[in-house]
């Protein structure tokens, strides 16, 4: 049993340092979530910890994580469902060639800069229990992953939804998230059938059938909630906990079969209807919960598991450097160059690049994914957490330096000419 | 096709599918990399007790019921006893060599003679034996005239595979 009293004052502890530092990088035109991002940080052992440890065992005694650590998952479930909800692939369809080359090129870029990084970092941050190869692809992975719901954030608060590079961006993002997260799959599956033993086949075959399920069954069934809500205007009680459980057994369904709780529920929101009003409707329903409550104790979770003290000596630090440095390099320039190429101006395809570097949320789901099988190493791991703060953290910044107002709130219709027939090639404008 | 299409394709494969080619390539290659030797995990020690009992400071590692944890990150990585007569450590992999230096706590130091020494820890880990093991010593730094204690280690595979699911 948890000791209650300590669960209820973490939970409070947390809620309270999360809402007053996001609060305070909101002044900072930095959007809420990054701040609660640092907050966890803080929390844990790189500040809280190293300047008072003692109050910092009495708040989070090694007992009392399991609990911390259960709750924050099942946010994270819950979590995954509404990014696989807010996520329409099809996006990518009226955005032409441009946005699918863009959304590939993101993809492969850090993809194969961090597995080029993977043989520099596998001698030295890694050991032999965990394969190159699981290591270069877990690497490639976590940095070829955009944080599509704090990219959807900073884009909503800077009213930048309806705009060109923002819609660009998103449909960019989704196919981002679909394929990191299928790669990520294949890894987990990868190392975790070492364990148990299973033929790797079986648990392939095992998946492949479930997501045939998934998607030529279960999601004609899930139709039904679109048409209750256009109906009525509402879905009652009982209908979202269908859809909580629903997603819940995705998430059993892909965990038993050998992979990530996560994978399920994600799955299970990306099937769900995609109608606009129906997808804002249930995501208004889950978010206050989700968003307010659980997603801060998976921060603060987070940043239990960071010790930023363990990237110690100039070594370690040049280390942490290269990573933040190839992970950007690959993510806004090979998004940049891309988005350049097919007909984008200079400077908004560098707006396009630097929001596809934000990794935010998605990138700690990813790395507390890597740390839990052990593919990275504690200190590799507080690396690649720094490294997805710093992502984020700049692209407000970069964003607003680098693109004027006018040309970021171009709407999605205009100069249809330059950038929706997507003209391929180099762009003789330039900028 | 189209010129806008032909663009597309001559795009498609500079920019996404020669860079797969690369990305092959790389993982081929790194399979011939070899990192440092894993050991990191719950370690189940046996030493000598009489030997152990002779030990300046030798009662506190009676006392922590032979156990160790170490976290790796590549060629480092920290021990932490499971009691807090030892700071937790950090240490270095050289081979199949790890080394590291044990500073007594304050609870530790607050024992005569305690505090002027640290212990030494040296240990081969045997990289073929399934579960991992490990043999080596145990030194009072600052102590010519202290005999070493010998140990040996064993890997809890178990624990380690829970902790991976």
């Amino acid at each position: 049993m948890p000791n209650m009293f300590t669960l209820v004052l973490q939970i409070a502890v947390v809620l309270a340092v999360c809402r007053l530092v996001g609060t305070i990088f909101l002044k900072i035109q930095q959007p809420r979530v990054v701040g609660e991002m640092f907050a966890g940080i803080m929390l844990g052992p790189s500040l809280l910890g190293w300047l008072a440890p003692q109050f910092s065992t009495y708040l989070f005694p090694a007992s009392s994580l399991g609990f911390l650590s259960a709750l924050s998952q099942v946010g994270v479930i819950v979590f995954m469902f509404l990014v696989g909800l807010g996520i329409n692939p099809k996006e990518l369809k009226s955005h032409g060639h441009a946005a699918v080359l863009t959304s590939h090129v993101s993809i492969t870029a850090p993809f194969v800069l961090a597995s080029f990084l993977a043989i520099y970092l596998y001698p030295r941050l890694s050991d032999d229990s965990v394969p190159f190869t699981s290591f270069a692809l877990f690497m490639g992975a976590a940095m070829s992953i955009t944080a599509f719901p704090v990219l959807a954030r900073i884009l909503t608060e800077r009213n930048l939804l309806q705009s060109r590079l923002g819609t660009v961006a998103i449909a960019c993002a989704a196919v981002d998230d679909v394929t990191g997260w299928c790669i990520l799959a294949y890894i987990v599956l990868l190392i975790r059938s070492k364990g148990t033993g299973n033929p790797i086949w079986l648990t392939v075959g095992g998946l492949i059938a479930f997501a045939l399920i998934m998607i030529y069954g279960v999601q004609r069934l899930l139709r039904r909630f679109e048409s209750t809500y256009r109906n009525r205007g509402q879905l009652s009680d009982n209908a979202m906990a269908l859809m909580i459980l629903l997603a819940l057994a995705s998430a059993l369904c892909t965990e038993w079969l050998g992979i990530h709780l996560l994978f399920g529920s994600f799955l299970m929101g990306a099937i769900m209807p995609k109608e606009q009003k129906f997808v804002r409707y249930v995501l208004d329903r889950f978010e206050a919960i989700v968003v307010t409550l659980l997603l801060p104790l998976f921060f603060a979770f987070t940043g239990l598991r960071t010790n930023i003290g363990l990237v110690k000596g100039p070594e370690m630090w040049m280390y942490c450097g290269v990573i933040i440095l190839v992970a950007t390099l690959g993510k806004l320039g090979g998004s940049m160059v891309a988005a350049w190429w097919t007909g984008m101006p200079a400077r908004e395809a560098a707006g396009l690049g630097t929001l596809m570097n934000t990794r935010g949320l998605m990138e700690l789901v990813i790395l507390n994914i890597g740390l839990d099988i052990k593919v990275i190493s504690p200190t590799l791991f507080s690396m690649m957490v720094l490294m997805a703060l710093t992502t984020t953290f700049m692209t407000s910044p970069l964003l607003q330096a680098i693109c004027p107002d006018q040309m970021l709130r171009t709407p999605v219709d205009a100069e249809p000419e330059k950038f929706a027939g997507v003209e391929l090639g180099l762009n003789p404008a330039g900028d | 096709m189209t010129h806008s299409n032909r663009n597309f394709v001559f795009a498609y494969v500079l920019l996404v599918a020669l860079p797969l080619f690369g990305l092959a390539g790389v993982l081929r290659s790194g399979r011939k990399l070899s990192a440092p030797i894993s050991v990191g995990g719950l370690w189940k020690i046996n030493a000598n007790q009489d030997q152990l009992a002779g030990l300046l400071c030798g009662k506190f590692l009676l006392a922590q019921n032979a156990a160790f944890t170490i976290s790796q990150s590549g060629r480092a990585f920290t021990l932490n006893l499971p009691n807090s007569a030892w700071s937790a450590t950090s240490g270095a992999i050289e081979g199949n060599t790890i080394n590291a230096t044990l500073i007594p706590s304050v609870v530790a130091a607050k024992d005569p003679g305690c505090a002027e020494h640290s212990l030494s820890l040296t240990a081969i880990v045997d990289p073929k034996a399934s579960p991992r093991s490990l043999q080596g010593t145990l030194r009072l730094q600052n102590c010519p005239g202290c005999a070493a204690v010998e140990f040996r280690g064993i890997r809890d595979e178990q624990a380690k595979t829970k902790e991976t699911h």
